[in-house]
């Protein structure tokens, strides 16, 4: 999962990114309207976190550019100002969520997860298939209830992959959503990555479709 | 020391114009009235002595031409008033220095005499003649007139003429009749325009004190069109007063916006530093900051809400602004399947500001939201005018567990101890309470048809 951090405040910046890295998503931040812009319109993320307050261009004014450009990414605002018109302003202007300054990061870290949730069409945080259980709340995967030690870019993969269960992802996609901008992207990790991600999970979950990308069916059941 | 008021300091401009000139024109027509009359009077009885003065030049030409037969016959004269007895019309010739006997007057006189103008020491304007008032034999009033005659022979006479001055009052009484008539409906007139005048003049007044009354109860926010340049000077301030109130109060916002925004962000970094660490320090770091954040909410919606109680002719259409708050709730609860209900009568307007009804509705519906099992309902409508205000009723019910009576005052005291409330939710409701009273509404908490709490928030509407 690849998220964006819009805030022009340096140390509060850091933070989130900080946090947000070590909560196993790839990170890209942004500390003004117009980078933030041009960044959500040209990069695939997951999600973005947005402050309204921000030097050049405001949050909301980067928020509308975005949805008029059709970009859906579900957009956290972060924001000091807490009057309900400033929310009704944001919802309007199309966010899907809204944190007042100051907050615990474990709050934006529990409101992002449930955004992706939402945006990814999943009721639960534990995101399951067969005998695989990604428990997106502690950032773990489980093999028939044994949790499974992965480096934090296996971790992406397989939370992405389960995400979007029952659909086709291709490498390049991969590469966009798990990587940051200033990652030296090589499509080929990728596969190694699936490669090593397989050998420890032990079953024969993602499958590989030549030419295409990679896929993780759903159990017949559901 | 304050100065006492004139009594007369509060009489509009308009009564004041209309007496005024009322009394002044009053006062001249009668005033001209009466010096007309008075001239009126001295024409018309200069006009009789005239007349009167015609039979002494004849009954002199008489005496002169010693046709003292013709002078002294009591039909002379011709005029058949002065055979009549008793007509008020009567002439009398005394021959002077001789015995009374020798006075020959009129048959009208019927034996009577006609008194000496002399005698009664009326003055004569040219030495020889005299014209007054007597009262004659028959009670009447007489106008009389005498003229001393002096011979060449040295034989003195003294001709006297009386005509009955019911005459001349006849004619000075009809004279004042019209006068006064006259007079009356020319003040009338008079009235009439100055009342057309003043009226006409304070327009532009009126004009003006209606835009400033239409702008204090939010039908508009600036004085509009043209004024006559005495008050345009007035209309024009009004404008820069009404700016500048409005520029004090932006800057006064915007300054406790950016004041928000220039604390939280160091108290969430503050926060997010000491967050993950266990140490007694991080915890104790981690409770101030908590500490510190609502008072930096509390203190600054405070602030905010005093900033801006004192606007003038702010009005908020609350349509839009209940729909705008149930869309942002039905997505921030997307997922917990609610249902919100509105139902608002249209054209309401809150006399007040949009952030400040958005803030109470808001916090009202998120308390709501907070306990609601299924449904909350909103709904707005207007209420019958109370001792000449409007009021609106916005009503939040839901449909959760609800509130103890015994409870419902303590979550919306204005608290001073933050300790107390806990941050969401006695303090929104104490927020939307408190705003309320700013404007003159009020808050109030009852049981809900739903089932739950509902609150009932009364606001000043156009």
């Amino acid at each position: 999962m690849r998220l964006l951090v819009v805030e022009d405040d340096r140390d509060l910046n850091r933070q989130l990114v900080k946090a947000l890295g070590q909560a196993g998503y790839a990170v890209d931040s942004a500390f003004d309207g117009e980078e933030a812009q041009f960044l959500g319109e040209t990069e695939p993320y997951d999600a973005v976190i947005l402050d309204l307050g921000l030097p050049k261009l405001d949050g909301v004014s980067v928020l509308e550019a975005w949805r008029v450009a059709g970009r859906k990414m579900p957009v956290l605002v972060l924001t000091a100002r807490d009057g309900w018109s400033d929310k009704v302003k944001s919802f309007d202007a199309g966010a899907d969520d809204y944190v007042t300054k100051p907050f615990h990061i474990e709050e934006i870290l529990a409101r992002l997860r449930a955004l992706v949730r939402r945006a990814t069409g999943h009721a639960s945080s534990d995101l399951v298939c067969g005998p695989i259980r990604v428990d997106t709340r502690a950032g773990r995967v489980l093999v028939n209830g044994e949790p499974i030690r992965l480096t934090s870019h296996e971790y992406r993969l397989m939370s992405y992959l389960m995400h979007h269960i029952g659909r086709i992802i291709s490498r390049t996609e991969l590469v966009e959503h798990l990587y940051d901008q200033d990652f030296d992207r090589d499509s080929n990790t990728i596969e190694v990555f699936v490669g090593r991600l397989r050998k420890k999970l032990g079953v024969d979950v993602i499958k590989t479709i030549r030419g295409l990308g990679y896929l993780i069916e759903p159990p017949p059941s559901s | 020391m304050k100065k006492p008021y004139s009594p007369f300091s509060r009489i509009s401009i308009g009564v004041r114009l209309v007496v005024v000139a009322m009394m002044s024109s009053v006062i001249i027509l009668v005033g001209a009235a009466f010096v007309l009359s008075e001239i009126y009077r001295r024409a018309a009885e200069r006009a009789f002595d005239e007349r009167l003065h015609v039979y002494i030049q004849s009954v002199a030409a008489n005496i002169a031409s010693k046709n003292t037969a013709n002078a002294f016959d009591p039909y002379g004269l011709g005029d058949p008033r002065f055979t009549l007895p008793l007509s008020g019309w009567y002439w009398q010739i005394r021959i002077e220095g001789s015995a009374p006997q020798n006075i020959f007057s009129s048959l009208s006189l019927f034996g009577g005499r006609l008194p000496r103008l002399e005698d009664l020491h009326v003055p004569s304007h040219d030495g020889s003649s005299r014209e007054g008032y007597i009262i004659g034999p028959d009670e009447r009033r007489l106008r009389l007139v005498e003229r001393a005659l002096e011979l060449p022979d040295g034989a003195r006479y003294l001709v006297q003429i009386a005509g009955n001055a019911d005459e001349i009052e006849q004619t000075i009484q009809n004279f004042r009749t019209a006068l006064w008539t006259a007079f009356a409906l020319l003040a009338c007139v008079l009235g009439v325009t100055t009342i057309f005048q003043t009226r006409f003049g304070l327009l532009p007044l009126s004009r003006l004190s209606n835009q400033i009354s239409s702008i204090r109860r939010g039908l508009s926010d600036r004085v509009e069109g043209e004024f006559p340049d005495d008050i345009a000077p007035v209309a024009g301030e009004i404008n820069l007063l009404i700016e500048s109130n409005r520029d004090i109060l932006d800057r006064a916002r915007t300054q406790v916006g950016n004041l928000a925004h220039a604390l939280k962000t160091p108290l969430s970094v503050i926060l997010n530093e000491a967050s993950g660490q266990e140490t007694p320090l991080a915890d104790k770091v981690r409770e101030q900051a908590d500490v510190m954040r609502d008072q930096v909410n509390w203190h600054l919606e405070r602030a905010r809400a005093a900033a801006r109680a004192g606007a003038i002719g702010v009005t908020t259409e609350i349509e839009p602004a209940l729909a705008g708050l149930q869309r942002t709730f039905l997505k921030i609860y997307s997922e917990r399947a609610l249902t919100i209900e509105l139902n608002c009568s249209s054209d309401l307007k809150f006399r007040g500001e949009r952030r400040d009804f958005d803030d109470m509705v808001g916090n009202l519906v998120d308390n709501a939201a907070k306990w609601a099992r299924h449904q909350i309902h909103i709904e707005a409508l207007g209420l019958p005018v109370i001792e000449g205000r409007n009021f609106l009723e916005v009503t939040v019910s839901d449909d959760g567990p609800g509130l103890p009576a015994e409870k419902r005052k303590d979550v919306m005291r204005r608290g001073q101890r933050l300790d107390e409330t806990v941050p969401g939710s006695g303090l929104g409701l104490a927020i939307v309470a408190d705003l309320a009273s700013l404007y003159g509404g009020s808050l109030s908490l009852e049981d809900s048809e739903l089932g739950g709490l509902r609150a009932v928030l009364r606001l000043p509407s156009l």
